[in-house]
């Protein structure tokens, strides 16, 4: 036996800087691993599980401007000049594209193809088209083109997906650049379990993941598709062995198969959100599920711990910086109290309102009208991501990403994923730049 | 269709976080349960959904199946107290229709522990007995195949009173030990190990009178008994001290100390509140003294090995991340593997009691195979129910992370004894 084994735990807790990351979406998983990667010490804290498995698992850099965009990381510099208040004017397309290469590599081939120079248009559940920038290697084959065919099949089992709504939207729709799809719509009969008539989609994709199920499923499935015909399921093929499931799906067919994503468990994000989370559990980012971040203490215009709420006591963690990564008003982490004033409920940072708006202005009465300002609300950040009000820093070493930070209107552009991307990238390195990585001490006393 | 007039204290709480629900799903997601059995409708529907609908009565009868794990409200980003609902309204349920003997009888952990002890050989022989077991699943629906506790005629009370002391000098001060009713009677090895260790990294370890947390009798709705044993705990405790660590290698009961007695039966008290705050559970102290520089990892010697781990539910719910890997890894060479599970299925009692063992069982199954898989020899889990379901399903040894502990602080040549 050697003893030039080195200790796991002792090599991690004594790396320099230690930052605490709050959330876990896909901006604090990010901002996270990469950290890790470059050899920094990482806590990160999330209040519960990630919006990730609540998307449709694919990546959206740019979507509108409001034109549709082609070619997203090309557009955003152009966008961000037409939009200075817009996330993507700090954050620049250097970071995005780096943020993307990211999590590509992490994600691997088998999760994410494309490298988001280009938009695809994929079908929605509602048979509209989206552009997108990277997708599941599952949806590959129902990008959409002039002349594709294809057969969209629904299962009476699943609620949340209808087939006759997804092939007429699409039949009547001319694609973005000319051209049309041919689509019909068939309806299948499948209990995912014996006697279950009102599943969702993880049910169905549970039930996929074992092979015998699979079979008979895809048997079923085959005297419905015409010669030349892609293949469109509800996203639900498979869980755990996806991979197989849809290969196996799509040779007992005959043809190429691809998913569409519906409602929430939406299962293609659920794979990517899993990935991503064991990847950082695994790579001994110290991942504090289930606990909230209830306090901080700042000295010198840093914030030198933060404290936690776990059960039965408050847990304190000594950091060198704090990445708040906690999304928007969909997470709790950004609230409207009933003065109309809106709040961080993380770290109590203040929040920017948009370019002439004020806690009276902060919705208007057109429904069908203009985005609301108050979407717009978060806060502010400069080039690094460091947390500033009217240009200055509030501390040091706090840094915000994703759906916390001013000024996007995400699910309108289409720019969710990428602003999460680039401002965690921005983050992390502005936090490694400006603190050093130190070689592990053997050991390091009061670094709670 | 009577109202009970009965509500429970922490009721009132929980209900107030059902309106921050917001139907994202990720509570279904994360549920061992409604994944293994689909006669329970998952969390969402019996929790923030059907709460809505329950005017004093409970009655939908899928919220049966729920094993109180924990899992959903611990992924709710929402703070939804999910499980707490889950847990109060089938308690509320039992106390309508009954409770059914089997279920007043297993929670009575510390009386079967005086009782099985000195007649230990005996006891553990007749639990071996085929026959025997089928009559008992007839009579009171214990499952015959459930893991059963190993009875030891040694208490840890017996072992405290006539050890050898170590010859190491407390320079870190003194620390409470608390055993549960299984660290006490049937896995006394593990708390054994536990004060070996502490007293070897310096504490001065004091094992009080102490008594049952009342955790098995909350998780069959027993609230009025729980409650009276988690306070009699905090008494038996306080009569020695009111301000020294606490520090427990039965994951669970800890739990039960830190947070479940209070937000799920709503306890209310000076006496739990003194208790529960300087309440840890080993693995999370030791990290504790660890980053607070009080312990030297150059003690620990190299073991070349790696383990297959399981975070209990009831250890996962204290949101403490993961001590317990941590701790392994401050021993120079051992590498785990976490199961990235939910739940093993036994939640306690659940998996013991006939009706529930196949669902029981399709609950771990991941947990099961991952120790198969990834084990070199032993695996490793918190608590010890369990372990004795971990270990009886997979066919491997489970022991607490406290024994690799042991052997790398050289107190014992053989990591499996």
């Amino acid at each position: 036996m050697t003893t030039t084994a080195v200790s796991t735990t002792a090599a991690r807790i004594g790396a320099q800087p230690h930052v605490v990351v709050i959330g876990a979406g896909i901006a604090g998983l990010t901002a996270a691993l990469r950290l890790r990667r470059a050899g920094a010490r990482v806590t990160q804290v999330t209040k519960g599980l990630g919006g990730i498995q609540l998307s449709q698992g694919t990546i959206d850099i740019l979507g509108y401007t409001p034109d549709r965009v082609s070619r997203p990381l090309d557009a955003i510099d152009d966008y961000a000049a037409a939009h200075p208040a817009h996330p993507y004017a700090k954050i620049g397309s250097d970071a995005v594209r780096q943020g993307v290469a990211f999590l590509r590599d992490v994600a691997g081939e088998e999760f994410l193809v494309g490298d988001g120079e280009e938009n695809v248009n994929l079908p929605t559940a509602v048979g509209a088209v989206r552009p997108t920038a990277l997708i599941p290697p599952s949806m590959t084959a129902g990008v959409l083109h002039d002349g594709l065919k294809v057969v969209i099949i629904g299962i009476a089992q699943l609620k949340d997906f209808h087939p006759m709504l997804v092939a007429q939207n699409l039949e009547r729709t001319v694609l973005p650049d000319g051209g049309r799809v041919q689509a019909r719509a068939v309806m299948t009969d499948f209990e995912p379990r014996p006697n279950e008539f009102d599943a969702s989609g993880l049910t169905f994709a549970r039930a996929l993941d074992d092979p015998k199920t699979r079979r008979t499923f895809a048997e079923g499935l085959k005297g419905f598709v015409n010669e030349g015909e892609a293949v469109g399921l509800p996203a639900v093929l498979g869980l755990d062995d996806h991979q197989a499931a849809i290969a196996e799906i799509s040779s007992i067919i005959g043809a190429p198969v691809f998913e569409i994503s519906s409602l929430p468990p939406c299962v293609p994000g659920m794979r990517l959100n899993e990935k991503l989370v064991t990847t950082v559990k695994t790579e001994r980012v110290e991942f504090i599920l289930g606990s909230k971040v209830i306090g901080r203490t700042a000295a010198d215009g840093k914030i030198t711990s933060v404290t936690v709420g776990v059960a039965g006591h408050k847990r304190e963690i000594a950091c060198d910086a704090v990445i708040l990564a906690a999304g928007g008003f969909e997470s709790g982490a950004l609230r409207l109290d009933s003065h109309g004033t809106v709040h961080d409920t993380v770290l109590d940072l203040p929040v920017k309102l948009p370019e002439g708006i004020d806690a009276d202005t902060l919705t208007h009465e057109d429904y069908w009208g203009k985005p609301q300002p108050l979407f717009e609300v978060g806060v502010d950040v400069d080039s690094s991501m460091k947390v500033i009000k009217d240009g200055v820093p509030v501390f040091d070493n706090v840094y915000a990403a994703g759906g916390v930070l001013a000024g996007a209107t995400r699910w309108q552009d289409k720019t969710g994923e990428g602003i999460a991307l680039g401002s965690a990238v921005k983050a992390a390195d502005a936090v490694l730049a400006g603190l050093p990585v130190a070689a592990p001490a053997a050991q390091t006393a009061e670094r709670n | 269709m009577g109202v009970i007039e009965e509500t429970f204290a922490g009721h009132e709480v929980s209900r107030a976080s059902l309106d921050n629900c917001v139907k994202c799903t990720i509570c279904e997601t994360v549920c061992p349960v409604a994944k293994a059995n689909p006669l329970f409708t998952g969390p969402k529907y019996n929790g923030p959904q059907a709460e809505r609908f329950r005017d004093g009565a409970s009655v939908d009868h899928s919220l049966e199946w729920c094993d109180f794990c924990g899992i959903c409200t611990l992924n709710c980003p929402q703070g939804v107290k999910i499980a707490e609902l889950n847990e109060q309204a089938a308690a509320k349920m039992k106390a309508q229709n009954g409770v059914p003997l089997r279920d007043r009888i297993i929670p009575e952990t510390n009386m079967e522990g005086m009782l099985l002890s000195p007649i230990a050989p005996v006891a553990n022989w007749a639990l071996g007995i085929r026959p025997l077991r089928v009559a008992i699943e007839k009579v009171i629906k214990i499952h015959r195949d459930a893991p059963m506790p190993t009875a030891h005629t040694e208490t840890l009370a017996k072992w405290l009173k006539h050890r050898k002391k170590a010859d190491v000098k407390a320079t870190k001060g003194p620390v409470v030990f608390f055993q549960g009713c299984a660290g006490g009677y049937f896995e006394t090895e593990t708390s054994k190990k536990s004060i070996e260790v502490l007293e070897h990294l310096g504490y001065e370890v004091f094992v009080p009178k102490q008594s049952c947390c009342g955790l098995a009798k909350q998780s069959n709705g027993l609230f009025k008994g729980a409650t009276k044993d988690i306070l009699n705990l905090c008494d038996n405790l306080l009569k020695f001290d009111n301000e020294l660590p606490v520090v427990s290698s039965s994951g669970s009961c800890i739990g039960m100390v830190k947070h479940e007695a209070h937000e799920i039966m709503g306890v209310d008290d000076p006496r739990l509140e003194n208790v529960s705050v300087r309440s840890r559970d080993f693995c999370e102290f030791i990290m504790e003294e660890y980053r607070a520089g009080r312990i030297d990892p150059s003690e620990f010697r190299e073991i070349d090995l790696t383990v297959p781990y399981h975070q209990p539910c009831q250890v996962k719910s204290q949101g403490m991340g993961f001590p317990a890997i941590d701790m392994m890894e401050l021993i120079p060479g051992v590498k785990v593997v976490e199961s990235n599970e939910p739940c093993c299925g036994i939640a306690g009692t659940y998996g013991l009691k006939a009706e529930r063992y196949d669902t029981a069982q399709k609950i771990g199954k991941g947990v099961f195979e991952h120790m198969q898989n990834y084990n070199e020899g032993v695996g490793v889990c918190d608590t010890e129910t369990c372990r004795w379901q971990i270990a009886k399903s997979s066919g491997v040894k489970i022991v607490h992370p406290v024994w690799l502990m042991h052997h790398a602080l050289g107190l014992s040549d053989n990591l499996l004894k």
